[in-house]
C-alpha cells in the first residue's frame, strides 16, 4: 500500500473514535497481512474506488460495538439492533469519509461506496492478491481493527 | 500486345475479379505494427483517425495513452504496440498517430497503430487458424491469418482484446500465459546447490564454525545463507577466520554479526548513488525500447536507491514514462520516503537539476516523485505489478529466509519482460537459469534472456 495512504486512515480512525467515544483512544502497532483473517463477529466495509481499488473493513466482536454503539448514542443498547448496526455503519462511513478527505487534499481521487454490516459467527475475511494493513485500536469499550486494502490500479 | 490479347486479358481479369468477388465475405482494414501486417474486421472498425495530444490519464495501465474527445465522444486511446510490447517509433506529443477507431459492442475505443494501409477483402474460407508458435501477440487475440497479394496478414480478434468484462483478466493473464512455459524452462539451481550443511570448507571443526556463523547471523540480522550469497560468504568466513582468534571466531553479538556484514552491503547504501556507481549500473542496463520503464525496487529502505535511479533513468530516456514501485516492509524507513528532504550542500552535484526548493529544503522535483510509488508491503504477499523492464533488489534477497528468496526470485522470473535486467546486490548471485550475468564488476547485474 503506499505510504502516502497510511497516515490518513491511521490518524482519521483515531480522531473519529476518539471524538465520538469522548473517550482515550490507543494505536496499535500497525502490521500487513495478505492471507484469510477471522472477523470478530461485527464487521463494517466500505468500498473505495477512483485512483485506485479496494475497501476498509472495521472489524469488532458483538460486545464492543453495542458499548460503542451505546457510547455513541448516549443509551444503553443490549441487543443487536437495526440502531446498533446503522450506529457501527455510520462510524465506518465517518472514518473512512475523513480519511478520503485528506487523500483528497493530498492530489489523490477516492470514491466511496456505501457502507455495508455483517454480523455473524465464524465469519472470515479473504482478499486475493491484495495485502491488507491493519490498524488495531484499543478503545475502553474493547478492540476495534481497522483493515485496509488499496492497491493502484494497474 | 494487340487488340484481341488485350481483350482476352481484359476478359480474364473480369473473370477473375468476378470470381473472387463471389468469394469475398470478409473485409478487413490492414495497418502495421511493428514492421508486420495486421488485419482487423471491418465491421469491428468505426472509422480511421489521425490525432494526437491525447490526455494523460493517471494511474492508467501502460499501453493506454489517455483519452481523446472525438467529435464530442470521450473514448480512449489504446496503444496496440505497447499493449503487445512491439517496439514503437517516439513522436514528440505534438504529432499526429494513426488511430483506428474500433466500435466493439456499446464501446468506442481509439487504437494506436504503426501506419494504416488500405481495406482488404478476402473469402473467409482462406482463413488459415493461428499457430501456437506466433510470438509477438498471443494466439488467443488473433483469428487468424491470412495471405493476400504475398502478403501474409494477422488477423487479431479484437472482440477478445477488448471486450470490457473480460479486459481485466485477461491483463492479469497475459503476463501469466507466458509464465507457465517460462517457470519450466528456468528451474531453480537451488535444487542442485550443497545444502549449507555441505558448504565447502575443509576441516570438519570449520564447517561447524560456519555453520555457526550462518545460524547467528540469520538469528541476529535475519541473514538467510543461500547460493545467492555462497560465494561471497566462503570468502569472507576464510578471511574472518584469519582475522581472528581461533575462540572468537563465533559471532557472539548483534555488533560481532554487524561486523561479520560489514563488507556485504553494495556501494551506495543508504545514500544517493555517486556519479561512479550511477555509471556503472547505466553501464550495466541494457538499452530499454518500451516506451513506458516499469521498475520494481522491493526492500528500496528509505529511498534513496528509489529516487537515483529515478533520476537515472530520467536523464538516459528523457521521453520515457518511468514508473518505480518501491516497498519495504518497515514501515518507519518508508514512511520518511515520500517526502525526504536534503541540505543543497550535501546534495552530489547530479541531482541538483532534479531539485526543488522547499519550504524545509531541497526535495525532488514534482516528475521525478510522481514517477515513484512507494509502498508499505511485504514482498512475500502477492505482488500485484504488470510486466517489468528492471528489477533493483540490492542486498534484500539475502535477508530473506532460503524458501522465501526461492518465492521472491520465481515472482522476479514471471514478473520480468524478456529483456529485463536484474540488478542484485554487488556480493549476490541469481542462481536462476535463464538470466544472463551483465555489467561491470562492481555491480551484480543479469539479462532475462529471451526464450
Amino acid at each position: 500500500m503506499r505510504v502516502e495512504y497510511i497516515n490518513p486512515f491511521v490518524e482519521s480512525a483515531f480522531n473519529v473514535m476518539k471524538e465520538v467515544l469522548q473517550a482515550d483512544v490507543k494505536r496499535g502497532e500497525l502490521f500487513l497481512k495478505s492471507t484469510s483473517m477471522p472477523v470478530m463477529g461485527v464487521a463494517a466495509i466500505v468500498g473505495l474506488a477512483g485512483d485506485v481499488e479496494g475497501r476498509v473493513l472495521f472489524d469488532m466482536d458483538k460486545a464492543t460495538a453495542l458499548r460503542i454503539a451505546s457510547a455513541m448514542n448516549g443509551e444503553e443498547l443490549k441487543t443487536l439492533d437495526e440502531l446498533v448496526k446503522a450506529t457501527i455503519t455510520e462510524l465506518a462511513n465517518m472514518i473512512t469519509a475523513q480519511a478520503v478527505t485528506k487523500l483528497h487534499e493530498l492530489g489523490f481521487r477516492f470514491d466511496l461506496t456505501p457502507p455495508a454490516i455483517f454480523t455473524g459467527d465464524n465469519m472470515e475475511v479473504s482478499n486475493q492478491d491484495v495485502e491488507a494493513l491493519i490498524v488495531p485500536m484499543e478503545t475502553p469499550h474493547g478492540k476495534v481493527e481497522v483493515n485496509v486494502a488499496i492497491r493502484e490500479r494497474a | 500486345m494487340s487488340m484481341q490479347a488485350a481483350e482476352a486479358h481484359a476478359v480474364t481479369a473480369q473473370d477473375e475479379k468476378k470470381e473472387r468477388a463471389d468469394k469475398i465475405d470478409f473485409k478487413m482494414v490492414t495497418f502495421s505494427l511493428g514492421g508486420k501486417e495486421y488485419g482487423i474486421d471491418i465491421m469491428n472498425v468505426k472509422e480511421i483517425a489521425h490525432a494526437g495530444r491525447f490526455t494523460y490519464v493517471p494511474n492508467a495501465a501502460p499501453f493506454v495513452r489517455g483519452v481523446y474527445n472525438l467529435r464530442g465522444d470521450i473514448i480512449s486511446i489504446i496503444d496496440l504496440r505497447v499493449m503487445f510490447h512491439l517496439p514503437a517509433e517516439r513522436k514528440d506529443d505534438s504529432s499526429l498517430e494513426s488511430l483506428l477507431i474500433l466500435r466493439i459492442g456499446d464501446h468506442v475505443f481509439g487504437v494506436i497503430v504503426d501506419n494504416i494501409d488500405k481495406v482488404v477483402g478476402v473469402a473467409s474460407t482462406s482463413i488459415q487458424p493461428p499457430h501456437p508458435i506466433f510470438g509477438d501477440i498471443n494466439v488467443k487475440y488473433i483469428k487468424g491469418i491470412i495471405e493476400n497479394r504475398g502478403k501474409l496478414y494477422i488477423i487479431l480478434n479484437v472482440e477478445k482484446l477488448f471486450t470490457p468484462d473480460k479486459q481485466d483478466e485477461d491483463v492479469d493473464q497475459r503476463p501469466a500465459a507466458s509464465l507457465s512455459s517460462s517457470r519450466s524452462a528456468a528451474p531453480l539451481r537451488y535444487e542442485d546447490a550443497p545444502s549449507p550443511g555441505r558448504a565447502s570448507s575443509s576441516s570438519g571443526q570449520a564447517d561447524i564454525n560456519a555453520d555457526f556463523i550462518k545460524e547467528t547471523l540469520a538469528g541476529f540480522k535475519k541473514f538467510g545463507f543461500s547460493p545467492i550469497n555462497e560465494p561471497w560468504f566462503n570468502a569472507r568466513y576464510s578471511a574472518w577466520r584469519k582475522s581472528k582468534k581461533e575462540n572468537e571466531i563465533q559471532l557472539r553479538s548483534e555488533s560481532d554479526a554487524d561486523e561479520f556484514l560489514e563488507s556485504f552491503y553494495s556501494a551506495c547504501t543508504g545514500s544517493l548513488w555517486s556519479d561512479e556507481y550511477a555509471a556503472a549500473v547505466m553501464k550495466a542496463l541494457p538499452p530499454i525500447a518500451s516506451r513506458s520503464i516499469n521498475v520494481w525496487n522491493p526492500g528500496c529502505g528509505k529511498g534513496y536507491e528509489s529516487y537515483s535511479l529515478a533520476c537515472m533513468l530520467k536523464e538516459a530516456y528523457p521521453e520515457a514514462r518511468i514508473k518505480i514501485w518501491a516497498n519495504d516492509s518497515d514501515l518507519l524507513a518508508i514512511s520518511m520516503a515520500p517526502n525526504m528532504v536534503f541540505e543543497f550542500e550535501d546534495l552530489p552535484e547530479r541531482y541538483r537539476e532534479f531539485m526543488v526548493k522547499g519550504r524545509n529544503g531541497w526535495t525532488f522535483a514534482q516528475g521525478i516523485r510522481d514517477s515513484i510509488f512507494f509502498e508499505f508491503h511485504d514482498v512475500l504477499n502477492a505482488n500485484p505489478l504488470p510486466p517489468l523492464d528492471l528489477i533493483l533488489c540490492r542486498d534484500t534477497l539475502s535477508f530473506l529466509s532460503g524458501h522465501d528468496q526461492k518465492r521472491l526470485l520465481v515472482d522476479f522470473n514471471e514478473k520480468a519482460k524478456d529483456g529485463a535486467a536484474l540488478i542484485l546486490g554487488v556480493n549476490e548471485l541469481m542462481p536462476l537459469d535463464g538470466w544472463v550475468s551483465v555489467g561491470p564488476a562492481d555491480v551484480s547485474a543479469y539479462v532475462k534472456a529471451s526464450r
